[in-house]
């Protein structure tokens, strides 16, 4: 066993590099199905009320967007309803990035190679970060559970319900270390993992919205998602499912073994192409090159949110469905079938706005990272002043989110137009979604005055920031926050065009104050020195 | 400010928090000459040029680039000089031609026939992605869009570190072209060998202070020569004279050091003792900058 001498240093040394983010990820994970389940107590106190919301929680809403309501008239029920996918999924985006952050990324940067010049095994550190990410799967797990007891819900389905998170969280590690064979750069690496939790999210919600009574479609069971979901924490608690994501994740990363045995320090499975021996003469552009750097994030944040659109069209008109059928009893708890319809597809909008938001903040990001890299310096010390440089870096995350919330509302819209067959939706859509650039603008402003004022941390308090702004935005009434915070939140402010009247107030004022944060961010840029690192 | 001077720095003064990066720093390049700038790891060469390409801001002293201000008139002055840095980042998805290209229309314009001749000396494969590329092959993309751009002013910052030796001389000579030119050249190296054959001038730092700064010739001639000798006569009375330094013998043969000023002085002494088998060794540039390097070695410089 040679080739994993000495992984025990190296797994200890992981575990010093990556022990803090670890431990946010569990907290947080962890606190929120504390959180949920006592909000979800205050809402539904009586065995009564759980039952009423049973009746109802069948929506094909609920259904694509988070699972089938199984034991809906159980608090264990209701929280699997309302957190389970967000766990999964946040949880599978943590174990995705740390994979590719402790493999992929350190071998790119050249650090791999100087660790396994020493008396490291071939395959030492790659097993010892697969480990380190299995264990933080298990504590995930465990912690999920605990807190679960700890709000007095049932033992055997909270273990169920942690377990179905370490499971789904072992299948993305085999998906991830996969991935991190595969290509030779982090960004596609991650790229990859993060496309097949995309796909596998669209299958489940396939199979769940094709469901039979709470049955899924077997497209489903295309899903490590699916095999999540098919444990039914709370519910009839299956233990075999779990099986299957072990065993997914363990024949993953044994697959992903066997190709870094077969391949080059540094290389990746997929080979990289000689390209053009000159630029283009837009590429020679500043806006062009920032335009080139980022063309395939664009094109594939585009066909996301477009996706993302059709999808949450689907949703509304299965509702639709839903309500113009003979339930008028569902439908007198709901409210007004144009109400519930059009106040989903408001919620949706904003969804799709939060996920261009941070394709936004990604791509003005570089503003930051090509500064840290060292890739300004020769680009500074030619004929083109700093504010030309950082405008560059702008203008393509400002015209690209514009075009991409055109793109997603209009898909939206047009998906839902299609089943009301109302082809006028389409471009009503495409044009509400437009209301949530001012607050793209606000936060590309907030990244820009960061990054003038507090280089080194500005990418960190950014992303930070952003995160609650998405905590606030899409839980701030599951979590029943105050109004007055929900009303003053830049997402939240905005009012939901498909549902309320136009309120230019709040557009203007975001606007104003996006332009503020850029000019005082470019103004400090102009003046303040070189910072590297 | 001169026009003979394309770069002219008087007492330049850098702090980050309260470490003192430069302590009143003296710099002169002339026009059209190519000038060394050495000095130990730390010593403040980078933050200098730093300064020079206005990407930091000067706390004090003055400092003129070909007649302008580097920080206020930086993007003016950039169009008339190039700058290679010792570490260089490129885009890690373009090609390096692409890089070349980029930088270069950066500058002013693309001028392919000059840039095919150098990637072509160079033996730089334009159409690999800048993430394959070695540190010497990315210090070769900046390289070629220099001297491509032909600028007034060429600035490298130790721009030979990751070549090898048959490239080292293909950059030799691509300086001293450009010299030939009318280019003015910044060159900050460790590599002793390359100031020696290249620089018209040297300036050595120390802890962000001026030590040493003049044309090559004129600071050998403050420095000691090395003589070796074979002498018929005892070589105590010789290592009494003032001037003479570490003077060993091994038998017959004798090795000591002498300052120029004590040079004709020692030489009538010599000439008393039968020589023969004279060697005189100019000091070379490494012992000159090594003297300077090490603190201890400055108190036997001023003893």
């Amino acid at each position: 066993m040679n080739d994993f001498a000495n992984w025990t240093l190296a797994f200890r040394f992981l575990l010093r590099r990556n022990w803090v983010r670890m431990l946010v990820w569990a907290l947080v994970l962890a606190g929120l199905i504390a959180i949920v389940i006592v909000s979800q107590r205050q809402t539904f106190p009586t065995q009564a009320s759980r039952e009423a919301y049973a009746a109802i929680a069948n929506t094909p809403a609920v259904a694509a967007l988070t699972g089938l309501p199984y034991a809906a008239g159980t608090l264990g029920g209701i929280l699997n309803i309302k957190i389970w996918m967000t766990d999964a999924l946040a949880l599978a985006f943590a174990v995705i990035f740390l994979v590719t952050r402790n493999g992929r990324a350190e071998e790119e940067q050249g650090r791999t190679e100087l660790l396994r010049a020493g008396a490291l095994g071939r395959h030492a550190y790659t097993l010892a970060s697969w480990l380190l990410t299995a264990a933080f799967t298990v504590v995930v797990g465990l912690a999920t559970a605990g807190a679960a007891i700890a709000e007095k819900l049932p033992a055997s389905g909270a273990i169920v319900m942690g377990a179905s998170f370490t499971g789904v969280g072992l299948a993305f590690l085999g998906i991830a270390a996969l991935a991190g064979e595969l290509s030779q750069t982090s960004r596609g690496a991650n790229g990859i993992a993060v496309v097949v939790l995309a796909v596998a999210y669209l299958l489940r919600a396939g199979g769940d919205l094709a469901a039979t009574n709470d049955v899924p479609s077997g497209l489903s069971w295309a899903s490590p998602l699916g095999w999540g979901q098919a444990m039914r924490s709370f519910g009839s608690n299956n233990w075999w499912p779990f099986l299957l994501l072990v065993g997914s994740g363990v024949f993953l990363c044994g697959i992903a073994l066997r190709l870094q045995a077969t391949r080059d320090l540094g290389a990746g499975i997929l080979p990289d192409r000689p390209g053009p021996r000159t630029a283009s003469a837009l590429t020679q552009t500043p806006a062009g090159l920032t335009l080139r750097l980022q063309r395939w994030s664009i094109v594939g944040w585009a066909i996301g949110v477009a996706i993302g659109g059709l999808f949450f069209g689907t949703v509304a008109t299965a509702m639709t469905k839903l309500l113009s059928g003979n339930k008028t009893a569902v439908a007198a708890i709901l409210g007004q079938q144009k109400n519930v319809v059009s106040g989903l597809l408001g919620y949706f909008t904003m969804a799709d706005a939060l996920l261009i938001a941070a394709f936004a903040l990604g791509s003005v990001a570089t503003i930051r990272s090509e500064e840290a890299d060292g890739s300004v310096e020769l680009q500074w010390t030619s004929a083109i002043s700093r504010l030309r440089w950082a405008a560059s870096r702008i203008v393509v995350p400002g015209v690209a989110s514009l075009a991409m919330l055109a793109l997603s509302g209009w898909a939206e819209g047009a998906s839902y137009g299609a089943a009301i067959h109302d082809p006028t939706q389409a471009g009503r859509y495409a044009a509400l979604a437009l209301a949530y650039w001012p607050t793209i603008l606000l936060i590309i402003g907030l990244v820009v005055i960061l990054d003038g004022w507090l280089p080194r941390a500005s990418l960190t308090i950014s992303w930070i920031v952003y995160g609650v702004l998405v905590f606030v935005s899409m839980f701030g009434e599951l979590l029943k926050l105050p109004t007055r915070v929900t009303n003053v939140t830049p997402f939240t402010a905005i009012e939901r065009l498909s549902t309320g009247h136009f309120t230019a107030l709040p557009l203007i004022i975001i606007t104003v104050l996006a332009i503020i944060l850029g000019a005082v961010g470019l103004f400090r840029l102009r003046s303040r020195d070189l910072v590297v690192g | 400010m001169s026009e003979t001077l394309a770069i002219e720095v008087r007492g330049l003064t850098k702090s980050f928090g309260s470490a003192h990066a430069l302590n009143g720093l003296d710099l002169s390049v002339a026009t059209g000459t190519v000038a060394g700038f050495l000095g130990p790891n730390g010593s403040g060469k980078s933050t200098t040029i730093r300064i020079l390409l206005g990407l930091l801001k000067a706390d004090g002293g003055t400092a003129a680039l070909l007649g302008g201000d580097p920080w206020r008139d930086a993007v003016e002055l950039h169009r008339r000089l190039a700058y290679v840095p010792g570490d260089v980042t490129l885009w890690p998805n373009l090609t390096g031609g692409q890089a070349i290209d980029i930088l270069s229309k950066l500058h002013g314009r693309v001028d392919r026939k000059r840039i095919d001749e150098y990637l072509q000396r160079f033996d730089l494969d334009p159409s690999k992605k800048a993430r394959s590329y070695s540190k010497g092959n990315r210090q070769k993309v900046a390289l070629v869009a220099a001297l491509a751009s032909q600028a007034e002013l060429l600035i490298f910052d130790e721009p030979t570190s990751g070549l090898d030796p048959l490239m080292e001389g293909v950059f030799t000579q691509c300086v001293l072209e450009a010299r030939g030119a009318g280019q003015s050249v910044l060159l900050s190296s460790h590599i002793f060998a390359e100031v020696e054959k290249l620089c018209d001038t040297v300036t050595i730092i120390r802890q962000g202070r001026t030590v040493e700064a003049g044309v090559l010739s004129e600071l050998r001639h403050l420095q000691r020569a090395t003589i070796t000798v074979s002498l018929d006569g005892s070589p105590t009375a010789l290592s009494k004279l003032a001037g003479v330094h570490d003077l060993t013998a091994d038998g017959s043969r004798v090795t000591f050091s002498v300052d120029d000023s004590a040079m004709s002085e020692v030489l009538t002494e010599l000439a008393s003792l039968g020589p023969s088998a004279l060697v005189s060794e100019p000091p070379s540039l490494e012992e000159l900058f090594l003297r300077h390097y090490s603190a201890t070695s400055d108190a036997a410089v001023d003893a």
